[in-house]
This record gives C-alpha cells, sequence and structure tokens, in this order.
C-alpha cells in the first residue's frame, strides 16, 4: 500500500508544488507583508493582479500575437512530423533504421550552437522583426522527438493496406492521408499538444528576432513585465499563471496517450 | 515487385526531402558558418567581416569572463544531470506500473515541464525570494534559517539546480514507455528464483534499460550545457559575480549585446567541443562499466 500509492502521491504533491505556488502568490494581495510561516493559501486571496495587469500593458495585443503564432506554427509542425514519420515509414527496414539514426543525431544538436548564425541567415533575408523566423522550428518539427513519434504510430499501419490503396491508383499522398493519418489520430493529438507547448513558450526566436512592441509574443512580454515591476509578485506570479495556462489545459487533453499505461500502444490506437 | 519496391522507397526519401532541406538550411549551414565567422572581426553590426586570423583564439586565453562562464557551466553539468536523470529514472520506473490514478501521479510529474520556460524562472524568482519566498517558508518549519538563494553564488547555482529539476518530462515519459517494454515473463522468473524488487531492479530492468539510460544521459548532457540559457537569463542573467553566466549566456551577450559576434562564434565552437569531450568520457565510463560487470 505504502509503495503503491503514498510515494507516488508525495512525488505528484513535491511536483504540483510549484505550479501551486505560482496560483496562490497571484491572488495575494499586493503589498502584504511577508508571511511568518508556509503560507497554503494567502488571507484575503483576490484577483485583484488580473486586473491591473491589462491596466499596465497590453494584455491582449501579446496573447493575440502569441495565439497567432502558435495557429500558424502548429499545424505547420504537425504537417512537417507527420510527412517526415510517414517517409520513414516507406523505407525499406535497413534504411529505416538509418533514417531514425540520423533522427537522433539531430536530436542531439543543440539550438545553441546555431543562434547567433541563423540570425546572420534570417538578417540577411531580410526577415528579422516577423513572424518568419519563428517559424524556423516548425520547419523542423519542433524536436526529432516528434518524428520518432509519428514514425512509430505509422509503423503500426499494416503494410498490406498501404499496398492495397496504392494498387487502386492512390498516390502515396493520398496514401498518407486517407489510409495512414486517421489510423493515428493519437499521435496527432500528442504532436500538436507538444508543439503547441513548445511554440506559446518560445522565448529564445522572439526575443532574438523581434523588435517593435506591437508584435511581442507574451512570453517576451512576461520578460518585460519583471523588468519594470520587479517586485510586484501578486502581478507577476498573474502573468505566469496566464502564461502556463494554456499549455496546463492543453496537456490535459494529451496526457491519456502520453501518459496512458502503455503510450506506445496508445499512440497506434485508431482513435484517441 | 522489386519495382513496386524501389518505388516506394524512393517515394519515401521524397517524403522525408523538405525536413532534410530544412536540416541543412536551419541547422547544417548556421553550424559551418560559424566556424567561418570564428576568424572574422565580425560584430553583427555590419555586412563586410574582415578576416583576422587567429585574434579571437588569443583572445580566449585572457578573458576572466570566459573563465568564470566555463567553471559555471561545469559546476551546472556535474551537479545537475545525475540529478536530473536519477529524477526521471526513478520516477518513470517507480510510476510506470499500472494503477488506479496512475496517470493522474504521471500527470502531475510532467506538469512543470508544460509551464513555458519564462514563466519557470519568474516562479522561481518568486520560490526563491528569501523573505516571501515558499522555500525558505518551508526550510521554516524545520527550523532552518533560509538562505538568500540568488544573492549568493553557491546557492544561486544550486537555485538554478533545484528549478531544473522540475522540468524532466521529457526523460521521463521515455523511461515510461521504455519500462513497458521489457517481458514482464523475465521479472515472474526472477521472483520465483527469490530475486526481491532490487535485485530485479539492479538485474533485469537497469541492464536492459541501459542503451535507453545512456542515450538520456548524453541528451541531457546536451540540454543541460546549453539549453539552460532561458531559465538562467531570466533568473539570474549571470550574477551574482558571474555565479549563473553559464557559457549560453555569453555566447548570447558577446553575439547580441557586446557586438562580439564573431567571438561568439568561436565560444559557440568551443561549447561543442567541450560538449563532445564529455559525451566521449560518458560513453567510455558505460564500455568500462559493462566490463566489469
Amino acid at each position: 500500500m505504502a509503495g503503491r500509492f503514498v510515494l507516488p502521491a508525495l512525488v505528484a504533491a513535491l511536483f504540483a508544488a510549484p505550479l501551486w505556488f505560482m496560483l496562490t502568490g497571484s491572488l495575494r494581495p499586493a503589498g502584504l507583508p511577508p508571511p511568518r510561516t508556509l503560507e497554503l493559501w494567502p488571507p484575503e486571496a483576490t484577483l485583484d493582479a488580473y486586473r491591473r495587469l491589462p491596466e499596465l500593458m497590453p494584455l491582449f495585443r501579446y496573447l493575440a500575437n502569441s495565439a497567432m503564432v502558435a495557429a500558424v506554427a502548429v499545424p505547420l509542425t504537425v504537417l512537417t512530423a507527420a510527412l517526415t514519420g510517414f517517409g520513414v515509414r516507406l523505407l525499406p527496414p535497413s534504411a529505416r533504421r538509418k533514417a531514425v539514426v540520423a533522427l537522433v543525431v539531430v536530436l542531439l544538436v543543440p539550438v545553441t550552437a546555431v543562434w547567433a548564425t541563423r540570425f546572420e541567415v534570417f538578417r540577411l533575408a531580410g526577415v528579422t522583426d516577423t513572424i518568419v523566423p519563428l517559424l524556423a522550428p516548425a520547419l523542423l518539427a519542433v524536436s526529432p522527438f516528434l518524428v520518432l513519434l509519428y514514425a512509430w504510430s505509422f509503423g503500426g499501419v499494416p503494410d498490406s493496406q498501404l499496398q492495397s490503396a496504392r494498387l487502386e491508383g492512390a498516390g502515396w499522398l493520398t496514401v498518407w492521408r486517407r489510409v495512414a493519418l486517421p489510423q493515428v489520430r493519437p499521435a496527432t493529438l500528442a504532436v500538436a499538444v507538444l508543439a503547441f507547448t513548445f511554440h506559446w513558450a518560445n522565448f529564445i526566436d522572439p526575443l532574438l528576432y523581434l523588435h517593435s512592441g506591437d508584435r511581442y509574443t507574451f512570453p517576451l512580454a512576461l520578460r518585460f513585465l519583471l523588468l519594470l515591476n520587479p517586485t510586484d509578485w501578486p502581478l507577476l506570479m498573474a502573468g505566469c499563471v496566464i502564461a502556463t495556462l494554456p499549455c496546463v489545459v492543453v496537456f490535459l487533453l494529451a496526457q491519456r496517450v502520453l501518459l496512458s499505461d502503455d503510450p506506445l500502444a496508445a499512440l497506434r490506437r485508431g482513435r484517441p | 515487385m522489386t519495382r513496386a519496391k524501389g518505388e516506394r522507397s524512393l517515394s519515401g526519401w521524397a517524403f522525408l526531402a523538405p525536413y532534410a532541406v530544412a536540416v541543412v538550411l536551419l541547422i547544417a549551414v548556421p553550424a559551418l558558418l560559424n566556424v567561418g565567422y570564428a576568424f572574422t572581426d565580425h560584430t553583427g553590426l555590419t555586412r563586410d567581416p574582415q578576416f583576422v586570423g587567429l585574434d579571437n583564439v588569443r583572445r580566449l586565453a585572457d578573458d576572466a569572463f570566459l573563465a568564470d562562464s566555463l567553471e559555471a557551466s561545469l559546476f551546472h553539468v556535474a551537479l545537475s544531470v545525475p540529478l536530473r536523470l536519477l529524477a526521471a529514472v526513478g520516477l518513470g520506473l517507480l510510476l510506470a506500473a499500472p494503477r488506479p490514478g496512475g496517470r493522474w501521479f504521471r500527470t502531475a510529474v510532467y506538469l512543470p515541464t508544460v509551464v513555458p520556460d519564462v514563466a519557470l524562472a519568474v516562479l522561481f524568482l518568486w520560490v526563491l525570494n528569501p523573505l516571501y519566498g515558499p522555500l525558505n517558508q518551508l526550510l521554516g518549519l524545520f527550523g532552518h534559517p533560509g538562505y538568500t538563494w540568488l544573492s549568493d553564488p553557491t546557492t544561486a547555482r544550486v537555485g538554478v539546480v533545484l528549478m531544473l529539476l522540475f522540468p524532466i518530462g521529457e526523460g521521463f515519459v521515455v523511461v515510461l514507455a521504455a519500462r513497458r517494454l521489457l517481458d514482464g515473463r523475465l521479472y515472474e522468473a526472477a521472483a520465483l528464483e527469490g530475486c526481491g524488487p532490487f535485485g530485479q531492479l539492479r538485474r533485469i530492468t537497469l541492464p536492459l534499460l541501459a542503451p535507453v539510460l545512456v542515450l538520456l544521459a548524453v541528451r541531457d548532457t546536451i540540454l543541460t550545457l546549453q539549453v539552460n540559457f532561458v531559465p538562467a537569463y531570466v533568473l539570474t542573467d549571470g550574477r551574482p559575480a558571474n555565479a549563473t553566466l553559464y557559457l549560453p549566456v555569453y555566447i548570447f551577450d558577446q553575439a547580441f549585446e557586446f557586438s562580439g559576434f564573431a567571438y561568439a562564434a568561436l565560444i559557440t565552437i568551443l561549447l561543442m567541443l567541450i560538449t563532445a569531450a564529455i559525451i566521449a568520457v560518458q560513453l567510455l565510463a558505460v564500455r568500462r562499466w559493462r566490463v566489469l560487470r
């Protein structure tokens, strides 16, 4: 009993704790003196910080910018990952192994290695301060991890189905769209969710490429909020909650697949 | 039949082509450009970099900030990678078994991973705040006076390590999935032989998971060395006294704040070499360990 539930519950509580403190921190009235002991719920909890936030900065503009980037980048990421993953599926086994190894190698390339010079490439192309550089990670499917996820899932589509659709005269793109994709809906859900959490949270690319304040995405705005009000904790925590909430909500949709008892089988199941 | 197979494999490569082009344009070309820029005087502001030979390499030798930066990065890797790996593997194995509500325990562990980097950093500014922060209050419950976390070099580094112990979701999910692939019959046989849970862990689970663990260790070394930029940049921005001026933060400063673009390119190459060296040592150690067993 202890091993089966008590320890997992303690661990779960430990990992949920920072989010809890984020929420309660945002509900503290501004200017309250420091709590004397561990404060699990603030006295006189208030939503005041959430009211002040849009007065201090164009909150909805930033949120709209972030939503816009996500609306373009997430489908692009899913498309790239799904096409590439299907490509891996079509290869004969020996070539497939090589492709998987290549993807793992790309997984090991750090982003920092290409920051500065990638910036130079985009500067020479004259697209800094636009949404274009923010879409670059989407063209790379965010991470080879997402491609591998699709490659695994397409592995569950029987060869016979692919071949018979092909014999009926369908092109491979049609086979991909009509036969393969509908069988890996859980994978599509998982990839879309992971892509959303990446693009919504992306900080480095907007920091490097966006100069005009009216194009800032929300993570960038949160940092400027920190620079302007470094000690207004309820306000900052409210900003954190707003930044985090969409990711948490969206992730809760995917946990059924990614964190089920057998995630690898769940990915291949026809319906999420 | 072979023609159909050849056609199919060709189509496979065609599906992979857009991704390959993106990898070349967005990763390979910029990575190579680093080598080119490292030997110029490029500032990042103009368009006509001049070749200056080994000037930047000489500059490396007597750059006190770089020495601080190296020390900070190595301290961080030495502490953070083992702890993160231990947490991801330990929790993955602890929570892999099906149990009522099991998914919710796993979800709780994964949640900090979906918190955006910036929000995580701002949150930890609050958690580590000496007066208001929950962490010092928690220590207070045990009669400890607490620390002035981010104002002291050592505790600031520990604070960053602590913060990055929470977003371990990727490794955690990989361990969960890998654990499910192990054959249940092995465990039944081991139990019949009188092998307890710890014996099973040591003799079955860990050896069979070894390849996955090595991959996770290598990947985490890279992540930890190079991608801790955002949290560190927002949390401490290199302070106090350069204690958290990790290499990526210094590279960013040089490239985009101090107009030292070419120098930043050289430090990037240095960082890659250090990463490769650490990974080589890890792989050698693993081989050694396997031979010994």
